[in-house]
């Protein structure tokens, strides 16, 4: 026997399928209207959980090259202090060999120490350069001067790196230790550039023939092995001024990808919505032109 | 045996009684096609008992049976006692997955995930305020923002946390709506008691009372959106009624046991316990929740008081979730495990958890809600669409169809003109006979 169909069962079809095509419709539209393709967890509980965490993916990606950002400020800072530091090395030196020649004078050797001094006192305050308000010589200590000015040569700071983080576990320390290249002064006896300085003043000062000997000879030894450290130490601050840019370029195209993949799990395909959505509307308004025309008759209209 | 001159109308008086009583049924079902829980009735006729008379002729022993016409015999309903089994297992299921649904609603809600408002997106500033500080160890401000974005956090997984308290709260107030006094249950079965007392009288008598039956298992249709229902027919024409897993019959004749202690009653009332009880939907999120908090917790302590500092966050052990607080100001907040004020290897370590295990714990409970959430949609579409098919053959077997109804209209419309007719025809017969019989040359 063939199913008895009433105008209950009509009625309660064509409302069940007016129902879900209006149900798939208003989620279109939510996707639309949020432009996002999971608006709640159920909606994909595995691509929400995957857009959370491309989002802190994307979120850090952004912090790197924040940080890559904040370290090549730093660096530029410190590659700054430290060709100032070595003009001023360069033109001691120039004065260095100026003084050695015994025709100049004890008067002259004099002005010559003074100067010297002068420009021991500029390197320290090449030193005590502050970024954004911390000396970057300092190592961690950023709220301590590195020198004093005067006659007291200790350096103050520690020997603390100070890292910016440019990726997942990757680091890079961005600070000079300038410990290594200034030293203690002329009580540490360390050969460094402000023990170097101080004894060549006191070299000027010292007017014997002893003292003129050591000007020519090992204190201008010293002195170029003291400007190649700083060249040592600026290559290296050079190269990472670089490592930190390169960083920040791969980080700007990390974020890109990283956008993209969540755009793929996250976004609605635009067009595609769209063109569904056009396409589900119409089926609606077929629906409720058929549904309108199959409830309308019955019997009753062609009886007599 | 002779016949009897006017037996004839009596046939035709039967006929027009019972198309009369047909149309009347007619206009009946008419009445109720749109009534909910009505089925369909139909007069159930046959030929009345055919007299015996003599023939005189050889033929046959000169006997015959000369039909009297017809006798209704009863009016009955059209129904599918095996849909109605199927129906209500169905509908169980449906009020089971719809309660569950409806109860993970405010839940999944309150997630606000994914999106610019949930937890995840607290977390991911919490890491940026941290690196940020990495970045400037010595602004107060930066430590500032780390200690807010901590409390945001804090205060972000309390109100979660309170949200799943809510959702028990509704789950439980629904419970205690249905089973207590004067609740759902109770009405329907008290209603189920009546109607057996009623359907008993009427059965006695020896009718069929289809209306009072259609509005039972009506009662009994609904009773099983809330809960199990087991029906056990019995021969005086009342039910039955086990309800869940309570122990003694709901309903027994006309007697209603209620309340009585559930455990596990299925459908509705199954949903609602099982959000809410021990080890039950809610709790498992509330545990993973405070798993979360203390995870996120510990690995910041962890960290933070590596170079002898003090904890950075505090909370209750077990409660996590409701108790996450920062137990420091700005000014405790440690950079470095040297104490130096340009070192930045805690505030570094903290922040690259971003990520990290906590990070994923996080992204794994919204997935576990998510999926819950969605299997829950699903089976509910998937229940609802078995009902639809079932209730679909029962609205075939028993609804009201408005052309079939025309059509019998029609049948018995006819078949009354036709009966009155025949007792014309016999009227017109007797006239002759009585009225103009024995008057020849009158």
């Amino acid at each position: 026997m063939t199913m008895r169909i009433t105008e209950g069962m009509t009625r309660r079809t064509v409302l069940q399928d007016l129902g879900a095509t209006k149900g798939r419709l208003s989620q279109m539209q939510r996707e639309i209207s949020s432009g996002h393709r999971i608006t709640r967890p159920a909606d994909d509980p595995f691509g929400a959980g995957r857009t959370l965490q491309l989002t802190g993916e994307l979120e850090g990606f952004k912090q790197y090259k924040s940080n890559a950002d904040d370290g090549v400020g730093w660096v530029t800072a410190t590659e700054t202090a430290l060709s100032r530091i070595t003009d001023t090395v360069q033109r001691a030196r120039e004065l260095l060999v100026q003084g050695g020649n015994d025709s100049n004078g004890q008067v002259a050797r004099e002005g010559i120490a003074a100067e010297i001094e002068a420009l021991t006192e500029s390197v320290k305050q090449e030193a005590n350069v502050t970024y954004d308000d911390r000396y970057i010589f300092s190592g961690t200590a950023t709220e301590t001067r590195p020198y004093e000015l005067g006659a007291n040569d200790e350096y103050a700071g520690d020997e603390g790196t100070i890292q910016r983080v440019i990726g997942k576990g990757v680091s890079i320390g961005v600070n000079v230790n300038i410990q290594t290249v200034l030293g203690n002064g002329a009580a540490a006896k360390d050969d460094k550039l402000l023990d170097v300085l101080r004894d060549i003043a006191s070299d000027l000062r010292g007017g014997t023939a002893a003292n003129a000997e050591a000007l020519r000879g090992t204190d201008l030894e010293r002195l170029s092995a003291n400007l190649d450290e700083l060249t040592r130490v600026r290559a290296v601050v050079g190269a990472t001024t670089t490592r930190l840019e390169t960083a920040g370029t791969r980080l700007e195209q990390l974020q890109e990808a990283s956008l993209n993949l969540l755009s793929q799990v996250y976004d609605v395909d635009m067009p595609e919505a769209l063109v569904n959505f056009s396409s589900e509307q119409a089926a609606y308004e077929t629906a409720l032109r058929a549904g309108s025309k199959l409830i309308q008759p019955s019997l009753m209209d062609f009886l007599k | 045996m002779g016949v009897s001159t006017f037996m004839g109308l009596q046939t035709a008086l039967r006929g027009l009684i019972a198309q009369q009583e047909a149309l009347d049924v007619t206009g009946h079902n008419i009445a109720n096609a749109n009534t909910l829980g009505y089925s369909r009735q139909e007069v159930t006729t046959s030929a009345s008992r055919a007299l015996r008379i003599n023939t005189g002729s050889s033929a046959g022993n000169g006997k015959a049976e000369l039909g009297t016409g017809v006798d209704v015999t009863g009016v009955t309903r059209a129904r599918d006692r095996f849909l109605d089994l199927q129906y209500r297992a169905q509908a169980m299921r449906l009020g089971g997955l719809a309660a569950r649904v409806q109860g993970m609603e405010s839940i999944e809600g309150a997630l606000a995930e994914p999106g610019e408002t949930g937890i995840s997106k607290e977390l991911q500033t919490f890491w940026t305020a941290w690196e940020g500080l990495a970045n400037s160890p010595e602004d107060s401000a930066a430590r500032q923002a780390v200690v807010e974005a901590g409390k945001a956090l804090g205060v972000s997984l309390a109100e979660l946390n309170q949200q799943l308290t809510n959702a028990a709260g509704v789950a439980e107030g629904e419970y205690a709506a249905i089973t207590g006094k004067g609740g759902e249950v109770e009405q329907k079965a008290k209603e189920i008691a009546l109607l057996n007392g009623a359907i008993r009288t009427s059965m006695t008598e020896g009718a069929e009372p289809n209306d009072l039956l259609d509005r039972r298992d009506l009662l009994l249709d609904e009773l099983s959106k809330l809960g199990q229902v087991s029906v056990t027919e019995l021969k005086d024409g009342t039910v039955e009624v086990g309800f869940g897993d309570a122990a003694a019959p709901l309903v027994s004749g006309t007697e209603v046991d209620w309340p009585q202690e559930l455990t596990a009653p299925k459908g509705k009332l199954g949903a609602l316990l099982e959000l809410v009880e021990p080890g039950g939907t809610i709790e498992s999120f509330r545990a993973e929740l405070n798993g979360f908090a203390e995870s996120l917790a510990n690995a910041v302590n962890t960290i933070h008081t590596k170079g002898g500092g003090p904890a950075f966050f505090t909370y209750e052990a077990g409660k996590g979730a409701a108790t996450l607080g920062v137990a420091v100001t700005a000014a405790e907040v440690e950079t470095a495990s040297n104490g130096s004020a340009g070192g930045n290897d805690i505030a570094t370590a903290i922040g690259a958890l971003r990520g990290g295990a906590v990070d994923r714990a996080y992204a794994s409970f919204v997935t576990r809600v998510g999926t819950e959430m969605n299997e829950a949609k699903n089976g509910e579409t998937n229940a609802q669409a078995l009902l639809n098919a079932v209730e679909e053959r029962r609205e075939s077997a028993s609804g009201v169809s408005l052309d079939e109804e025309m059509t019998n209209l029609q049948r018995f419309q006819r078949g009354y003109e036709a009966s009155a007719r025949a007792m014309t025809a016999l009227d017109e017969a007797l006239d002759v006979l009585i009225n103009r019989t024995g008057r020849v040359g009158l």
